[in-house]
């Protein structure tokens, strides 16, 4: 057998910071053949896109490779200098971003972007660069590559913008390219597309690859071998499918066992079966249905108006341009959701369902239609009194926008109970403290500032705010999407727990599947701004009837 | 997984960061100084410049150094009232950071409140407010200031009034500016889906986030409302020739300017600029420590 292209030895990579030495990269060791596509899993904080940038010679400052060995084709890396390091990047070993609207420089045409990319590593005239773009983007299956290499990268759709970002990075065929969460950013159906792609790229091309992921189920679909990440070292590497179906290490079996796919609907993730919820029924709550039409949306449309400046109106009104047309973001939606029922709203992003929970929480009004609770209106009309019920809450997808920054989390916890006479401000601390316990943080944080909390505390920070209003309804925009997966399932617990004890009805917008069948009753698929199609998980998972349905069902990447 | 460390920003930090910067911190001890000796400048001073009994005719124009009838040396010499300089300086600098620091407080609270009122309301209200701002930027603060105090008359009020006037409107756009950011983060959203009050949304979420880019606007706009004050009593249109200001007694001392009596003019002119650079330099600092783009 021949040596391996890529060989990691002993690789350690610290940063010094004030408070002490951080061993992001801990004496790793792996390799990669060629042709080969090896998945690196772990949760963020692990080190693994650490390992990646170590690869390219691409840790600033404070950090440092402090000792080990990176081997390309038999020759050392590590010690290289700068002016040879940057010979490498870009021609031997490239690199793909999570977000390629952060990574394209968004003044610049993807051609000026190629030839310079171009020009960096080899001699050659702007025609000949011209072909090579050409050539490039169609490789990554762009159509109309000639045309659209002159587009600027706001022209291109996420999924586009993602191809081209790949594009760059194959020009100069380079033997191993490095992938950082490409898809995370992605909406499933176009991260289905790409995964596909890109893996016969790299069987039609020869190249390696090395595909980092929080991922698990991304990275079984599309690598062979996998290489599981914690805390700077390398807890168990082997085949995808061995890995997966019987893990050795018990991090690995914690990892799969936080997965809502691989659980049963309703039951605590992660729990072992010896767990005291794990003998209770699915959806226990959905049997004290009572008023099947608590929440009643009724031909809700929301118009967004395209906002433009006097030379654009101008123009228009001379006949120099089309006028734009407004955006239908919600199209005559019709749902209800029943006291104490999940109700789960599906489909990619651009599909209306953020502004769909946006109006039912009041925070948006609809251009037409209305929103009852109980039969009353969550806002009643009129641009003047915009008297909102307290009793619909929302949780957004950001913990670290959703929380004032200057604030203390108990001043922002307590400022609404306050405002609505639910406690006084003597008796604020106890009503937080109270708040904080019922989602399992110390009650004592309640003088802390948000930057002191990690993701899910504060994503528990933002459910005790809603949970103190008392609401009977919480719409929970992707409460879980920009958390890791071991802490997803701790929210998501939260949240099955509390909607137990409270009996709260839930509105719960996801383009996560596997998220919503676990949490919900019943499932909402939303495309284009209209519900396509409403029916019980059951229904919706197993037996679809919407050809869309079926697309986004098909789209979910499987574990092995 | 991202490389963001985001950074505790606590005023600990903030000053660990400032003394690292030894012109900045020469330009605070300075100013402090200034400050120290404009509060206290009736126990300094050895001559009371408002009380008119204690002026002599013949001690007016005199030299530094010369020893006057009331007994006492005046070291910066005196001007052509026999003022004594020194005193009269202290109690100039004492009437800038007056004028300087009540104007631009009064211009701050109007500006932050107007600019994320604006910013929170939007549509018709916040494009009107801002178009006048707009207008009212296009023309030099000078003119402005000069105008209203013309037509206002002289006295501290009218004076603070016309400084404000023209000031405000930097504010209004600083703040308009911050807070448009702000209005569409989530956590503005969460609130009003409380629902909070508008009211309390613009005073505690957007205020209290928009603050740091007014902070620096701020600094340097007390340093510009004491060097327009210094200029419109240098006109004539600033304060009565009651009070000492320090554009008054430059003003006073430059028609001697040629005939080698230099210090009636020149002292207090150094004084105004030490006092408007001290500023300067210090807002300079807090600029660029509360700016994370001017960071290296």
């Amino acid at each position: 057998m021949t040596a391996p292209l890529l060989e990691v030895t002993d690789l350690c990579t610290y940063f010094e910071a004030r408070t002490g030495t951080v061993k992001s990269v801990d004496g790793i060791s792996f390799h990669l053949e060629k042709g080969e596509i090896l998945g690196l899993v772990g949760e963020s904080g692990s080190g693994k896109s650490i390992t990646g940038f170590s690869l390219i010679g691409l840790i600033d400052k404070p950090g440092r490779i402090v000792s080990g060995s990176i081997k390309l084709d038999g020759r050392e890396l590590v010690g290289l200098s700068e002016p040879e390091l940057r010979k490498i990047r870009g021609r031997d070993i490239a690199m793909v971003f999570q977000d390629p609207m952060m990574t394209l420089n968004p003044v610049l045409t993807i051609l000026d972007q190629m030839t310079m990319a171009l020009q960096a590593h080899e001699r050659i005239s702007d025609a000949d660069a011209r072909l090579r773009a050409v050539e490039a983007l169609r490789k990554v299956r762009i159509v109309d590559p000639e045309l659209k290499v002159d587009f600027y990268p706001h022209q291109f759709s996420g999924g586009m913008r993602q191809r081209v970002a790949i594009a760059i990075a194959l020009l100069h065929r380079p033997k191993i390219v490095i992938a950082d969460e490409p898809t995370t950013a992605l909406d499933v159906s176009v991260q289905a597309e790409i995964l596909v792609e890109v893996k016969s790229l790299v069987a039609e091309l020869g190249i390696s690859m090395i595909w980092i992921s929080h991922d698990l189920a991304t990275v079984a679909s599309i690598s062979k071998r996998i290489a599981v990440m914690k805390a700077g070292k390398i807890v168990e590497t082997g085949l995808a499918a061995k890995v997966l179906r019987t893990p050795s290490h018990p991090y690995t079996q914690s990892l799969l066992d936080a997965l809502p796919s691989r659980s049963k609907p309703g039951q605590r993730l992660g729990a072992a079966a010896s767990d005291h919820d794990a003998g209770s029924a699915a959806h226990p709550v959905a049997a004290t249905v009572a008023d099947p039409s608590f929440v009643v949306m009724a031909g809700l449309v929301k118009v967004f108006e395209q906002k433009r400046g006097f030379w654009a109106r101008l123009s228009e009104r001379i006949g120099l341009v089309k006028s734009k047309k407004p955006v239908l973001a919600v199209e005559n939606v019709d749902l209800t959701i029943a006291k104490g029922e999940a109700l789960g709203l599906v489909g990619e992003s651009g599909s209306g369902k953020s502004t769909l929970g946006r109006i039912v929480c009041g925070i948006y009004q609809p251009t037409e239609g209305r929103v009852t609770l109980n039969n009353s209106p969550v806002m009643s009309a009129g641009p003047q009194s915009r008297k909102l019920t307290t009793n619909v809450q929302m949780i957004f997808q950001d913990p670290f926008a959703s929380l004032d920054p200057r604030r203390t989390i108990g001043q922002s916890i307590a400022e609404g109970p306050i405002a609505h006479g639910l406690t006084s401000k003597a008796e604020a601390r106890s009503y937080v403290a109270e708040w904080l316990k019922a989602v399992s943080l110390d009650p004592a944080f309640a003088d802390r500032y948000p930057h002191q909390f990690s993701g899910g505390q504060r994503q528990r920070i933002a459910i005790a705010r809603a949970l103190a209003m008392r609401p009977e309804v919480i719409v929970c925009d992707e409460p879980v999407a920009s958390l890791d997966v071991s802490i997803q399932a701790q929210i998501l617990n939260l949240l099955l727990q509390l909607r137990k004890e409270l009996g709260l009805t839930l509105l719960f917008i996801s383009h996560d599947l596997s998220v919503v069948r676990h949490l919900c009753d019943r499932v909402a698929v939303m495309y284009r701004g209209k519900i396509v199609e409403v029916g019980t998980a059951e229904e919706i998972f197993d037996a679809p009837q919407e050809p869309y349905t079926r697309a986004l069902l098909d789209a979910i990447p499987k574990l092995a | 997984m991202t490389l963001s460390v985001e950074k505790a920003r606590t005023s600990s930090d903030f000053w660990a960061e400032f003394v690292r910067h030894p012109v900045a911190v020469i330009a605070a001890v300075i100013l402090l100084v200034v400050i120290v000796l404009a509060v206290f400048a009736p126990l300094i001073a050895p001559q009371d410049p408002y009380d008119l009994s204690s002026l002599v005719m013949r001690d007016a124009r005199r030299a530094p150094g010369y020893i006057g009838t009331g007994g006492y040396t005046h070291i910066l010499g005196t001007d052509s009232q026999g003022r004594d300089l020194f005193s009269a300086i202290l109690y100039g600098l004492r009437i800038s950071l007056e004028m300087g620091l009540l104007a631009g407080a009064i211009a701050f609270s109007i500006g932050a409140l107007v600019g994320c009122t604006a910013a929170y309301v939007g549509g018709r209200f916040e494009a009107l407010v801002m178009r006048l701002v707009d207008l009212q930027l296009s023309f030099p603060a000078i003119l402005l200031a000069f105008v209203v105090a013309a037509l206002l008359g002289q006295g501290k009020g009218q004076l603070i009034v016309a400084l404000v006037f023209s000031q405000y409107a930097y504010f209004v756009r600083t703040a308009h500016g911050a807070a448009a950011v702000e209005r569409n983060k989530d956590y503005v959203e969460a609130a009003l889906s409380v629902p909070m009050s508008g009211w309390f949304v613009v005073t505690r979420h957007i205020l209290p986030n928009a603050l740091p880019p007014l902070i620096v606007v701020a600094t340097v706009q007390v340093a510009s409302a004491i060097s327009l004050e210094a200029t419109l009593s240098f006109l004539g249109v600033g304060l009565p020739p009651t009070e000492p200001s320090l554009g008054m007694l430059i003003s006073g001392g430059f028609q001697y300017l040629l005939s080698g009596r230099y210090w009636i003019s020149i002292y207090p002119g150094v004084a105004l600029i030490v006092l408007i650079m001290a500023i300067n330099l210090v807002g300079d600092q807090v600029r660029s420590q509360l700016n994370p783009r001017l960071k290296r």
